[in-house]
């Protein structure tokens, strides 16, 4: 049949778009109709069902710290999955409690989204209250003066920014924190 | 294989249209020399990348020139400023062959060159100043995408004029990858550029995907394949094996390539099932793949000795051995356990540089030493310096697919054991990236000898009069 292709125009065009059309919209449209976790935030009150929790959407100032974030491209060496391997969990942990992976409705309020690729430096998927503002603002300013063998770059002109400075922690420490897991809620500021 | 197509393929095409054709190749000159600027000016910005990540506080107080900054422009500036360009420079100089026609306008194309270069610059300074949408290969903003959209309907009506137009009745297997480019890009890009604001999350990230898999699967690969089968034929002399098996080769890749976009998703925040069937479609992809590099095998069989002087073979050839392996890493990487490994590790540069570099680019480079001389009328300028440089690039490919891929496995199992804290996993690859440096210090001296030596053979073409 697909022999007509070899010499008609049209027949070639009609056949390239109707395989590419199968897949595509098999595994792009129909995916979010199927799964509802997709696009509703995640919320439980039940401790029997997980943790327990709600995802807010951002503020302003967090949003402003996520533009900061995308532009400086800490998304192409950072990824935000806690994936459904044990050691995930074990590395996005806290204090010897293990984090719980992460799901689609965690990710609602995302655009863009920014679970990343490639995992240069630690996934970021559950840092939020893990280290205070202080902490990161040394970190922005040289990360080798606190972890020694960081390949990050550094980033003196967000950390002589007061206001992307704080744009960027607030952003930073409101990952991962729709799911409380922890003991005793101990996060830092 | 119908005769006229043989001839096509097996000799000039003028030969076969009775009276002298000769084509203009304007536009393809002006992409074939923009793009190879590019690779130049693009290969500084991938070394200093490379240095980065040996010494990190490199220029690290400059923020235009911060890591975050200059990978964009790396992987922007080679898929779109080098290789789609090359690319398209090529196509605008095999479709009119194989058509035996003159191109529909050189006007058109040479106007699409002109737009193509402003896109071009435009995305450097935008990604410089940190103007990043924040979606991977979808980094340009809004403006750049719509002019990259208009640039291709240029170029996509310009390619299909001159088809319609063709004087043979069937086409060659070249031109059906290039129609297949040009349209499934329109789909592809959109999808990735346009769609994926209208979404969140895990949905976005799917469309994202979808886009990022296919730029490489249904626009470099096809457009890839179609120089490939165009120039292994030529370059050795000898007909194509089997016009059947490119069949198999091209519906397959239409068919099994669109669904695998969420394998970069494995075990990540997306539906268990649809995982499923990324995984299932990216394992059928062998079948494209083997049908279309058995076909280059076969052809080769008996000619193998060409090699041994022909440079453009040399690249074609090489090429198709990275694209086999490649197109089997990535079916093998796709599976949970493998993936588990390797996924997110230095294993995944290593796989992309050997497909878009050691596959598409060494295709692009080897149909650019065999037109560069034809379109100028000229000869080369050194043989000596062109096979210098594919043995810089091959040298310099294989240091860093190697050390990558080891490194990349290496790195996986670190980060499986969590008892070794993140850092000291990052500490140990930093042996695998002083090797990453200096492969990456030979590639771009191939493309320093490659660049020089096309610059040198255009600018000598009057003193070098092609023989007849």
């Amino acid at each position: 049949m697909l022999r007509k292709a070899d010499s008609s125009f049209g027949f070639a065009i009609g056949a390239a778009l109707l395989f590419f059309f199968i897949g595509g919209t098999l595994t792009t449209i129909v995916p979010p109709l199927v799964d509802k976790t997709w696009s509703k935030p995640f919320e439980n009150n039940d401790p029997s069902k997980g943790p327990t929790g709600k995802l807010k959407p951002y503020t302003e100032i967090e949003l402003k710290g996520r533009a900061v974030y995308v532009r400086e491209g800490c998304w192409y060496c950072h990824t935000q999955q806690t994936r459904t391997l044990l050691a995930d969990t074990k590395r996005s942990g806290w204090k010897g409690v293990d984090s719980p992976i992460s799901t689609p409705d965690e990710f609602v309020y995302d655009t863009p989204h920014m679970f990343g690729t490639k995992r240069t430096g630690p996934d970021l998927s559950r840092v939020g209250g893990k280290y205070d503002s202080q902490w990161h603002r040394t970190h922005f300013r040289n990360p080798r003066d606190l972890v020694p063998g960081s390949i990050m770059p550094p980033f003196p002109w967000i950390a002589e920014n007061p206001e992307e400075l704080r744009a960027l922690t607030a952003y930073i420490q409101t990952l991962g924190r729709s799911k409380n897991w922890r003991p005793d809620n101990d996060y830092e500021k | 294989m119908p005769e006229e197509i043989n001839k096509s393929v097996d000799t000039r095409s003028s030969a076969a249209s009775g009276p002298a054709l000769v084509h203009d190749d304007t536009t393809a000159k002006w992409f074939l020399i923009s793009s190879i600027a590019y690779f130049f000016i693009v290969g500084i910005i991938a070394v200093t990348i490379a240095a980065k990540f040996v010494w990190p506080s490199l220029l690290g107080t400059v923020q235009y020139l911060t890591y975050g900054r200059l990978r964009p422009l790396h992987v922007n500036g080679m898929l779109f400023g080098w290789l789609l360009a090359a690319d398209m420079g090529l196509s605008f100089f095999m479709v009119p062959r194989l058509c035996a026609v003159k191109l529909w306008s050189e006007k058109l194309g040479v106007a699409t060159a002109i737009l193509w270069n402003a896109i071009i610059l435009g995305a450097v300074v935008s990604l410089l100043m940190g103007w990043n949408q924040g979606l991977e290969y979808a980094e340009l903003p809004m403006p750049l995408d719509i002019a990259v959209v208009v640039a291709w309907i240029m170029f996509g009506v310009n390619i299909f004029m001159t088809i319609a137009s063709r004087k043979y009745d069937q086409m060659y297997v070249s031109i059906w990858y290039i129609m297949g480019t040009i349209l499934w890009t329109a789909f592809v890009y959109l999808t990735g550029n346009f769609a994926v604001l209208f979404a969140t999350g895990t949905n976005q990230a799917n469309l994202n995907w979808m886009y990022v898999h296919n730029a490489v699967g249904l626009i470099f690969t096809p457009v890839g394949l179609a120089i490939a089968y165009y120039f292994i034929p030529k370059a050795s002399n000898t007909p194509l094996y089997s016009h059947k098996l490119s069949m198999i080769g091209f519906w397959s890749l239409a068919f099994v390539y669109v669904w695998t976009g969420a394998h970069h998703m494995l075990h990540g925040p997306i539906s268990q099932w649809l995982q499923t069937i990324s995984i299932a479609f990216s394992v059928m992809l062998l079948i494209p793949v083997w049908a279309v590099v058995y076909n280059f095998f076969a052809t080769m069989k008996g000619q193998w000795h060409q090699l041994k002087d022909n440079v453009p073979l040399k690249f074609l050839m090489s090429g198709v051995v990275f694209y086999l392996l490649t197109c089997f890493q990535g079916p093998m990487h796709s599976l949970r356990t493998v993936n588990a490994i390797v996924s997110k590790t230095d294993w995944i540069p290593g796989h992309a540089h050997m497909a878009v570099l050691g596959a598409f680019s060494f295709f692009a480079i080897a149909g650019c030493y065999h037109m560069i001389p034809r379109a100028f009328k000229t000869t080369i300028f050194s043989e000596a310096l062109a096979n210098w440089s594919f043995w810089f690039l091959m040298f310099g490919g294989l240091g860093f697919f190697v050390t990558l891929w080891l490194g990349g496995f290496w790195q996986g199992w670190q980060w499986n054991n969590p008892s070794i804290p993140f850092i000291d996993t990052v500490i140990a690859l930093k042996p695998v990236w002083i090797v990453r440096f200096f492969s990456g210090i030979l590639m771009f001296l191939g493309i320093v000898s490659f660049g020089y030596n096309i610059m040198a053979t255009i600018l000598g073409a009057k003193d070098r009069p092609a023989a007849a």
